[in-house]
């Protein structure tokens, strides 16, 4: 029980005072058991007040301090710091909010509001009275970083982990790297292409010593929490020895019966069930596809380099971090979407960069010369009807590059935008200039009249009430109908369950905040970066990585990491283990675990957030909230009915 | 439902157009202009529609015609795209739209047929005047004799049957049903425009432009008056002979400062000069100064050893009758008046 509380009454320069006689609610609770000082001030949160306070704490040697005044939204922090600044343990400082609470609700009636001052200024000395100095929890952490994926923010973040100085394990689930990025050619604005930045950041990943990369590999369990994450890592083998001559690859490549779509190019091509994406990709290593392989050995029998007796590893690694680089898919528009599937000249923006690599002279798709070729633009993005309410970011400037591309590459194509504005922000706006004064045209529509596809004599026309034409209806006969698909996330989420990492309204890896922590989530130690988090471009993507690196380093730089203290806490005796808190965990946060005969459920402080879903659940009430015990709210409902 | 047909740009740049593909859709164009209105919204649509190669709907199209190239917003335009000459180069692309013959559209497009064109009549007329023995009488006889066949078969042949076209077009095709009244009553709009110019003073910062343009076609019509029909050239008249005189003065005055603006570029309107524009302003001004030199010869008596005169004279005068007139920017004249003659109209229809 306190003795020397210390309580401060702010007049927010009359934002309180004007309706809240703060004179009247120091006299109210001055009387209050435990109280020593109670004094009004002008603006608690000002310098002077602040310094006048940490002198009270440390000359009049109080032992609970509350501060009545507005959220503590804004300011619990600042007067925890005034409280350790003196001396006092942070845990022995109480905040009350007669601002938003009282004298903003209640600027109609100020006797009433004072009266609830005084009720809220005495609970918070009720809860203080109670109040227990806590220190931090501490966990020791292990010194490495999972990373997963190895798309251009895997691999960025992988190197940045590893040039500060920690142990990096970068997991890449598909058998070679690059992600996404890697199936792009010239890139906007600087056409530098994909392959090129993939491969020199394979270069830097293969050439760092604390870089350890798997591939075909993928997370399969984890236990423990941040510090100390006990992941299980199952590695697929490539079924290739190290050794491979180029001679005999192809060979085993050409005998090769079995023929599967090819998803590195977005299925418009096929592939055998040995390949590697491109001759030059990395690991330069072959694989087998051991879904689609039919074992029927006939490449053993061209190609010594075959090693069916490969077997899956699983590997136990100590990580202290995970950072998600898990990217994006690009969104599949259903069969009938804008023709998609139905009319054979109408493919996404994916499938259409591919084809603009595979043609060199003339632009050839489906045995035509391509000439006029429309564009759809916000295809599965800022859907009317759809979940998909986002903007993609990267399309509109994508598209456009596409098409100064193809119109540069190719002679006599006409390129048509059918767009509902364009967003090519920041320096892709050159490209937007660029391909209009090349003759590009734009026609504009709103979400709720987009373009129609009609098939007419063979020949496909896309429709709209143009925007610009004073909502004329156009049409134009177009050899190639390109659907400009957005990202969505990925369709495997068996990482983000894995890790219970929450998602956001758009269903990508959501962060803490959007503005102030845009790469934590709230599984402590799990970070996040690049598409996997939502649309971005790769310049977007780079940041987030880096931002991911850093925060993930900085969880396990020093060894040991220093954790709230309020959490939740199991009374041993009164504890039957019956399961209902580990069910309404929203974090793993319980164990169950054998204590003098019977089984009982424990607490793993470094994973629980205190957010106290356990609690009413629990059938013995056994459970209490470190710093908010059910003594507290008690002790303050008391005060508030009395 | 109309179809995009990319290809049009390129055959609209033959015509002057420059660059269409600069336009981005602003409307700083439209809202800039003083003529444009809510029913009328130009140069804006008709540059999308540039932009869009919908032929069908720029010609059937009137707009073109009642822009007057004040240049405002070929000045104003934030992608120097020169929506004003533009709007020129359309007027020329309907001259060859409406003309029946084709003659207009080789000509606009193509310097070279131009020359030859030109050339050639100053040969016929060269071989002409050597059949006649370079003998003046006889060379001005059959010179008023053109003068006056000119005038009715080009007007009979060639520039009622384009009008005709453009009406064809403008009226008939997109179903504008007027009563014979609204012609008659329309008629009163179509003289004061054609002689005047009125509309062109809706025009920001044109006064000046619009006097020399009015005292031109004034001095022009009366110096053909007199030279074709008081027969200035034979007459001893001296009321005449001065009338004609001062006639060819003005159009000398007002073409030179024409010229020299081209050449000085000193406003907007000035600063594109398509071939067709040098061929009108020269043309005309020499037309003004031959004509006032061969009489200045007459009146002092020396013409019979000058026949040279004369015969540039009427080399001028044919390549002006054959060709600018029919087929060259002197149809404007008569496009821009009738263009507000059917508008007047269309706005009489019935409804």
């Amino acid at each position: 029980m306190k003795k020397k509380i210390g309580v401060y009454i702010c007049h927010c320069g009359g934002n309180i005072s004007d309706y809240v006689d703060v004179n009247k609610v120091r006299e109210a609770v001055e009387s209050e058991a435990g109280v020593f000082l109670s004094k009004t001030t002008m603006f608690a949160c000002a310098d002077s007040n602040q310094k006048d306070m940490v002198t009270d704490i440390k000359e009049k040697q109080l032992d609970g301090v509350v501060v009545a005044s507005c959220s503590p939204k804004l300011h619990l922090l600042t007067f925890r710091g005034v409280t350790e600044r003196a001396g006092l343990n942070k845990y022995n400082y109480v905040h009350a909010n007669i601002r938003e609470q009282v004298s903003w609700a209640h600027s109609d009636n100020k006797t009433g509001a004072t009266e609830k001052a005084i009720q809220i200024v005495k609970a918070a000395i009720a809860k203080v009275r109670n109040a227990e100095s806590l220190e931090p929890v501490k966990v020791k952490s292990t010194k490495a970083v999972a990373v997963v994926g190895a798309g251009i923010a895997g691999m960025r973040a992988a190197i940045e982990l590893a040039e500060a100085g920690a142990e990096v394990y970068l997991i890449e689930r598909e058998f070679f790297v690059g992600g996404r990025v890697a199936q792009w050619d010239d890139l906007c604005v600087t056409d530098e292409t994909g392959k090129e930045l993939i491969t020199r950041l394979y270069d830097e990943v293969m050439k760092h010593k604390h870089v350890t990369l798997f591939t075909g590999a993928e997370i399969v369990e984890n236990k423990g929490s941040v510090g100390n994450f006990q992941i299980k890592v199952k590695v697929q083998p490539r079924h290739f020895k190290l050794q491979c001559s180029g001679n005999e690859l192809q060979k085993a490549i050409d005998i090769c019966p079995v023929e599967v779509p090819d998803e590195f190019n977005f299925n418009i091509t096929t592939r055998k069930a040995i390949y590697h994406n491109y001759p030059s990709e990395y690991p330069q290593l072959p694989a087998i596809d051991m879904k689609s392989c039919t074992r029927c050995g006939k490449c053993e029998t061209v190609c010594s380099a075959v090693d069916f007796s490969q077997k899956t590893e699983v590997l136990n690694l100590k990580v202290g971090s995970i950072l998600l680089a898990t990217g994006f898919d690009p969104y599949e528009p259903p069969k009938g979407e804008f023709g998609y599937g139905e009319i054979n000249n109408v493919v996404t923006l994916p499938q259409f960069k591919r084809i603009i690599h595979y043609n060199d002279e003339k632009l050839m798709y489906q045995g035509k010369e391509i000439k006029n070729i429309a564009y759809i633009y916000c295809v599965g993005s800022r859907q009317l009807n759809g979940e998909n309410k986002y903007c993609s970011r990267y399309c509109c400037t994508s598209t456009i590059h596409t098409a100064i591309t193809a119109k540069k590459k190719y002679k006599g194509i006409h390129n048509f935008h059918f767009n509902r504005g364009i967003r090519t922000y920041g320096k892709a706006e050159v490209r937007y200039d660029e391909s209009s004064r090349l003759g590009d045209i734009y026609l504009q529509s709103f979400e709720y009249d987009p373009p129609v596809i009609e098939q007419r004599n063979g020949q496909t026309f896309v429709k709209i009430k143009d925007l610009l034409t004073a909502n004329k209806e156009l049409e134009v006969a177009a050899d190639l109908v390109v659907l400009v698909t957005g990202m969505v996330p990925r369709k495997d989420n068996s990482i983000g369950n894995l890790l219970k990492v929450p998602k956001g309204r758009d269903k990508f890896f959501n962060e803490i905040h959007m503005k102030l922590r845009p790469v934590e989530t709230v599984i402590d130690g799990v970070t996040i970066a690049g598409a996997g988090q939502g649309p971005k471009n790769i310049v977007e993507s780079m940041n987030s990585a880096l931002s991911a690196a850093t925060k993930s380093f900085s969880l396990i730089d020093s060894g040991e990491l220093a954790l709230e203290p309020t959490v939740a806490e199991v009374n041993e005796e009164t504890c039957e283990w019956c399961g209902k808190c580990d069910e309404a965990c929203p974090y793993s946060a319980f164990e169950k675990v054998e204590k003098e005969g019977k089984m009982i459920a424990k607490v793993i402080p470094s994973v629980c957030k205190g957010c106290g879903m356990c609690l009413p659940v629990c059938s013995s009430n056994s459970i209490d909230l470190i710093g908010l015990s059910d003594k507290d709210v008690e002790s303050m409902i008391d005060v508030l009915i009395k | 439902m109309a179809t995009i047909n990319p290809g049009f740009s390129d055959e609209l740049k033959k015509y002057g157009a420059f660059d269409l593909n600069a336009c981005y859709n602003c409307g700083n164009c439209t809202a800039v202009c003083t003529l444009s209105d809510e029913e009328n919204s130009f140069p804006r649509k008709m540059i999308r529609y540039s932009v869009l190669g919908l032929k069908d709907e720029i010609e059937v199209s009137l707009d073109p015609w009642l822009c007057y190239y004040c240049g405002e917003c070929s000045t104003t335009c934030p992608r120097e795209a020169d929506p004003g000459e533009l709007m020129m180069s359309l007027r020329r692309w309907l001259t060859a739209r409406y003309d029946w013959t084709g003659l207009s559209g080789l000509l606009y497009k193509s310097l070279p047929a131009s020359v030859f064109a030109f050339l050639l009549l100053a040969v016929v007329v060269i071989w002409f005047g050597i059949a006649q023995k370079l003998n003046v009488q006889a060379i001005m006889h059959y010179g008023h004799l053109f003068e006056m066949a000119a005038i009715t078969l080009v007007f009979a042949l060639i520039l009622l049957p384009n009008i005709l076209h453009m009406w064809w077009l403008t009226i008939y095709k997109p179903g504008i049903k007027a009563p014979f009244t609204a012609y008659v009553k329309s008629l009163q709009d179509l003289v004061v425009h054609m002689f005047t110019q009125k509309r062109a003073l809706g025009c920001d910062d044109n006064r000046f432009r619009w006097f020399e343009h009015f005292v031109l076609v004034l001095g022009y019509l009366l110096l053909l008056f007199t030279t074709v029909f008081l027969n200035w050239f034979e007459t001893s008249n001296l009321f005449v002979i001065v009338l004609g005189y001062v006639e060819s003065i003005i159009i000398l005055m007002v073409t030179f400062d024409f010229v020299r603006r081209r050449i000085q570029q000193d406003a907007a309107i000035s600063i594109n000069s398509h071939p067709s524009d040098w061929f009108f302003v020269i043309w005309l001004f020499l037309m003004g100064l031959t004509a006032f030199l061969v009489r200045l010869f007459i009146d002092l008596n020396i013409l019979e050893t000058n026949v040279w005169l004369y015969l540039v004279h009427l080399i001028i005068l044919v390549q002006w009758a054959l060709l600018i007139v029919p087929f060259g920017k002197w149809t404007h004249f008569l496009y821009r008046s009738f263009a507000i003659y059917f508008h007047r109209v269309g706005e009489l229809k019935m409804e």
